[in-house]
């Protein structure tokens, strides 16, 4: 029961399983290029396709469920060949010129043409150039390295529900020429929350912020939490000679399974900021000066332990942030409680 | 000639034998025959005299246009295969063309996504593979070839069972994107009444949907109502504007769904009509026949309303060929007209002391149309209804919801033979009905003047009839008396529009239906059009609606030209239908297991206490899901004429 041939072995699946699903979790690899998990978005570009015996086609795996007794070749000759055609359709009907593109090494279209070898494509003729989008500060969008997958009309649309990039696709008779089919924001509704930047392969969507600062590979990755809220979201800092340089969600894990909003992609230029506190400052006859930490702390403890003697716990209160994290806040209300000796603590997502 | 003939028709659906031309359909008219065609199965061709090269350009530039640019394969390979071709037929080709045109089409059937991609490159394969010389001496004496005229018509399997071939693909995609606004405006360019069809349509385009042959068939008529549904929800008009102003105006003659319709479509084309309808609500057999339960009268009346406000004026209690004759119409100056009569009348049991005038035995139409009207037009406890059609299931189940407590159902042959939807049948015995099978009225048992029981034939099932089903024949000496107080049959409708025109006029069949032409819905009267079931006797709300959009296309023909004549479009669709679209026996590639959408209905024990509608609504979530089931079984034709 629930099993087929993958490969020339045989392998068991889980019911409601495609084949993609079942291949992944034997190690078998088949590309993808539309598939986007978050928003089940699929069956789009076809790089998954494989052959299946006894089907006339190739079965796209992504979309296509494992059924009992299936024989798919992830590989065949047929497959391989059809793969590469379909890349180099690709090359030929975009601007991919790896040398000039922001995306260089973070690239699935460009690391499908390494791996299946495709040399030389032309541009193709009749080719016409597509309108680059400069509109907003935060995202630039080239439709010239577009493939049209659709991955940031679902991200939009679907996983983040801003459904400010209409659906494009329809009848070519239908469209203008050159635009029609461009996945196109509609600023009335995007919030800049640039999962569409995320979600897109290629480097047709970017980062604003990020263009030029470094090339992938010169980055380290740092996990951290973001500071913003108390949702907790998990992200990225990609960061090269100690400056953030550009921030993504960390996918397939909670809170946000990949989804950032604008604050926590775009709002990391405080981490740099010159005027930004570094150490805690006193006040003194009008002015700051710089403390120390033990300082600090020894005046406020000082100074609360004084009105507390004068006026009572009661004339003390905690009032908490949704920017500090849960274990904080936790120990703030402890503070409050045991330290202060009253019970009036509160927290901004209360209000 | 013959010797030249060919066909690959029928070999890419898989498992079926090529069909040789002569077996496949070589007239497109009356006076055009049919030279060749291309389509989702191959091609086939009767004239030698068609250039096949260039059919098979202009054929790939279609695809090209219908391509929707989702999949890779399809949006780039149709625009590659297409320029080429141009690049042959304008006498720039060159051999090694051939081979990647070869390999593109290879391409595309073998990875594109619905059924546009994995379809349109099979008649060029064909080609390639059997006609290969035609494009080398093409290429060869580099010289453009001149265009041919071709007609074109984009189907699918659903479409084509439509009687009024919605764009069904077109609209469930729309809904999976979440526009159930652009969705409607598809339905309503080929059916008027969306919330009415979307809530009780038979649904032939369910019975062809492909996706069946993979799993479960598309909930289409679920998704239709959805949209209507959502408009109203929202509390947006229609966005429906009439056309400009003519200055001709039409009569239409009857309320139902094909006067309607006539009236909407010619008042999208800028042309006033009045309606003349006998009773005083709109909605002919939709208001007084189908039960609200099933169509709440609101829904009907709100569409009604739609119609009104193209420019239409509904003149409530005007019974044409009594109140007013034809003639007058014309005197009145109303340039063309639509009879749009229906199938007001019950057909005979043959069963003695039917015509007898007893007190509680009633028509069915006449049934529920009282019903309709508020009233509970029989008295009593015990009801037979006889009849297996969707009338009968009407009757039965407005008795339970009038307070009958013992409701049965007789019936001649078996639950197997029922020509009512199962679905109704389903809720029926759900909500409590009897069913008797096997059984036939024979006599109506009365006392003073009043129903007292009904005299029945035990029946057996012999040899199958013309209509494939089999036969009842008498068991002798098997008769039996039910007790009951009220006897409903409901067993057909026939036409009466002998009533409406003066026959020396019209042409009229024996059966008292309309003689109208099946395309133009013209009369044997120029000016006189007719459609829905005064034509065709007792058929459906959607066969209705097509009738009354079509004739309203060939009126508007009508009162521009002067003439009624076919367009090629008409015959397009004509020969489509006779290729067949939906294949019963089509062998699917792997197999899936989702299941189709059934949306909420009410509790059996709540819903016999009322006329409430017994189907709920359907959320947006379960409809995108539904709509993303729709395998896009979109195809191209193409004839050569
Ligand atoms: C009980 C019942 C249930 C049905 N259920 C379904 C269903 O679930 N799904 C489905 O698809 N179909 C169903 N049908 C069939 C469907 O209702 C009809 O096919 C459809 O209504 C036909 O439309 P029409 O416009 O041709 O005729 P009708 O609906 O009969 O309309 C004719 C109109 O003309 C008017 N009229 C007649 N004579 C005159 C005159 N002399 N002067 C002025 N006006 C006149 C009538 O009053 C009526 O309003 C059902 C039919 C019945 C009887
Ligand atoms: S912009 Fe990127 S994600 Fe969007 S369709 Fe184009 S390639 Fe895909
Ligand atoms: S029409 Fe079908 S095959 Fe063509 S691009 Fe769209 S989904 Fe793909
Ligand atoms: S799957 Fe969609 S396109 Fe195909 S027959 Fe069914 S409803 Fe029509
Ligand atoms: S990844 Fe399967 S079709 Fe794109």
């Amino acid at each position: 029961m629930n099993s087929l041939t993958l490969n020339g072995k045989n392998i068991s699946f889980e019911p409601g399983q495609t084949i993609l699903e079942a291949a992944r979790t034997h190690g078998v690899d088949i590309p993808t290029l539309c598939h986007l998990q978050a928003a089940d978005h699929k069956g789009v570009c076809r790089i998954c396709v494989v052959e299946v015996q006894g089907a006339d086609r190739l079965l796209p795996a992504c979309a296509t469920p494992a059924g009992d007794g299936m024989v798919v070749d992830t590989h065949s000759s047929k497959v391989v060949q059809e793969r590469k055609m379909l890349l180099e359709l690709l090359v030929a009907n975009g601007d991919h010129n790896c040398l000039f593109c922001e995306a260089n090494g973070d690239c699935k279209l460009q690391a499908l043409v390494y791996e299946y070898g495709v040399k030389n494509v032309a541009r193709r003729a009749g080719y016409e150039q597509r309108p680059i989008d400069d509109a907003t500060p935060m995202i630039l969008r080239d439709f010239n390295k577009c493939v049209l997958c659709g991955r940031c009309v679902a991200a939009c649309n679907d996983v983040q529900v801003n459904n400010a990039i209409p659906y494009p696709f329809g009848r070519r008779e239908d469209k203008p020429p050159v635009t029609g089919w461009l996945p196109v924001a509609d600023y009335d509704r995007c919030v800049h929350c640039g999962e569409c930047v995320q979600a897109c392969p290629v480097g047709a969507l970017l980062e604003k912020k990020a263009l030029g600062k470094a090339m992938t590979w010169q980055t380290q990755k740092v996990r951290t939490t973001c500071p913003y809220c108390g949702v907790g979201c998990q992200m990225w800092l990609h960061v090269k000679d100690n400056q953030v340089v550009k921030v993504t969600g960390v996918e397939d894990v909670l809170p946000n399974r990949g989804r950032l909003c604008v604050k926590g992609r775009f709002g990391y230029d405080f981490v740099h900021a010159p005027d930004r506190l570094t150490t805690p400052l006193i006040k003194e006859n009008g002015a700051f000066r710089e403390a120390g930490w033990d300082e600090a702390l020894g005046l406020v403890a000082s100074r609360f332990s004084e009105i507390k003697a004068a006026h009572g716990p009661q004339s003390l209160a905690g009032f908490t942030s949704a920017r500090a994290t849960n274990e904080e806040n936790y120990l703030m209300q402890k503070l409050v409680r045991t330290g202060f000796g009253t019970n009036n603590i509160d927290h901004c997502a209360r209000l | 000639m013959t010797s030249q003939t060919f066909s690959t028709w029928g070999r890419w659906v898989a498992g079926r034998e090529q069909v040789p031309p002569d077996k496949l359909p070589s007239e497109f008219s009356k006076d055009q025959p049919l030279k060749a065609f291309m389509g989702w199965d191959g091609l086939f061709v009767h004239d030698t005299a068609v250039n096949l090269v260039d059919m098979a350009r202009a054929y790939m530039e279609q695809a090209r246009q219908e391509s929707c640019g989702q999949c890779f394969p399809c949006r780039l390979g149709t625009e590659d295969m297409s320029a080429i071709l141009e690049g042959i037929c304008a006498g720039k080709g060159t051999p090694s063309d051939l081979d990647r045109l070869e390999s593109l089409a290879r391409l595309v059937t073998d990875t594109a996504r619905c059924d546009i991609g994995q379809t349109a490159p099979r008649p060029l394969l064909d080609l390639l593979q059997y006609r290969r010389e035609d494009f080398l001496n093409i290429i060869k004496s580099k010289t453009p070839i001149p265009a041919g005229h071709y007609v074109t018509k984009v189907t699918a399997p659903c479409t084509n069972a439509c009687p009024s071939h919605l764009n069904i693909p077109g609209y469930v995609e729309k809904i999976r994107i979440g526009r159930w606004d652009q969705a409607l405006s598809t339905i309503r360019n080929d059916c008027c009444l969306p919330g009415v069809v979307g809530r009780v349509c038979v649904r032939p385009c369910e019975f062809n949907c492909r996706r069946q042959r993979l799993d479960s068939g598309i909930a289409i008529r679920a998704l239709k109502r959805y949209a209507a549904d959502m408009e109203l929800e929202s509390g947006q008009e229609p966005p429906l504007q009439p056309g400009p102003a003519k200055d001709k105006k039409v009569a239409i003659i009857g309320a139902g769904p094909a006067g309607l319709s006539c009236a909407y479509y010619l008042g999208l084309k800028g042309y006033q009509s009045t309606i003349f309808e006998a009773l005083n609500e709109p909605g002919g057999m939709a208001a007084v026949g189908i039960p609200d339960y099933r169509l709440p009268r609101e829904i009907l009346r709100g569409e009604a309303n739609q119609v009104k406000k193209l420019g239409c004026e509904i003149r409530y209690g005007v019974n044409v060929g009594v109140d007013i004759t034809l003639d007058d119409l014309k005197l009145q100056g109303y340039s063309a007209i639509f009879v749009g009569v229906g199938a007001p009348e019950a057909s005979k049991m043959r069963c003695e002391g039917e015509d007898a005038g007893y007190q509680c035995f009633m028509t069915g139409v006449e049934f529920l149309r009282r019903v309709a009207y508020g009233e509970r037009p029989v008295e009593g406890k015990k009801i037979l209804v006889i009849g297996g059609g969707n009338v009968a299931m009407d009757c039965v189940r407005s008795a339970l919801r009038l307070g009958f407590t013992d409701v049965n159902l007789i019936y001649r042959r078996t639950r197997a033979e029922m020509p009512a939807d199962p679905v109704e049948i389903t809720e029926a015995q759900e909500e409590g009905v009897k069913f008797n099978y096997l059984v036939a009225p024979l006599r109506i048992v009365a006392k003073d003047g009043k129903v007292a029981g009904l005299e029945c034939q035990r029946m057996e099932l012999g040899e199958p009839d013309a209509s494939g089903r089999r036969r009842p024949v008498v068991v002798e000496g098997a008769n039996f008396i039910i007790e009951c107080d009220a006897i409903v049959p409901a067993i057909g409708q026939i036409c009466v529009v002998d009533c409406v025109l003066p026959p020396e006029e019209v042409e009229i069949t024996k059966w008292k239906t309309m003689v109208a032409d099946d395309i133009t819905f013209r009369t044997n009267q120029p000016y006189i059009f007719s459609g829905g079931d005064c034509v065709t006797g007792p058929a459906t709300l959607i066969a209705a609606l097509a009738a009354g959009k079509n004739a309203a296309r060939f009126i508007e023909q009508f009162l521009t030209t002067g003439q009624s004549v076919p367009e090629e479009s008409d015959y397009m669709e004509r020969l489509i239908s006779r290729l067949g679209v939906y294949y019963f026996k089509e062998k699917m590639p792997y197999a899936d297991s989702t299941t189709k959408l059934h949306p909420p209905v009410m509790e059996p024990e709540v819903r016999v206490n009322s006329f409430e509608e017994v189907e709920g609504v359907v959320n947006s979530a379960s409809a995108t899901k539904e709509a993303s089931r729709c395998l896009r079984c979109y195809r191209i034709a193409m004839a050569a004429v």
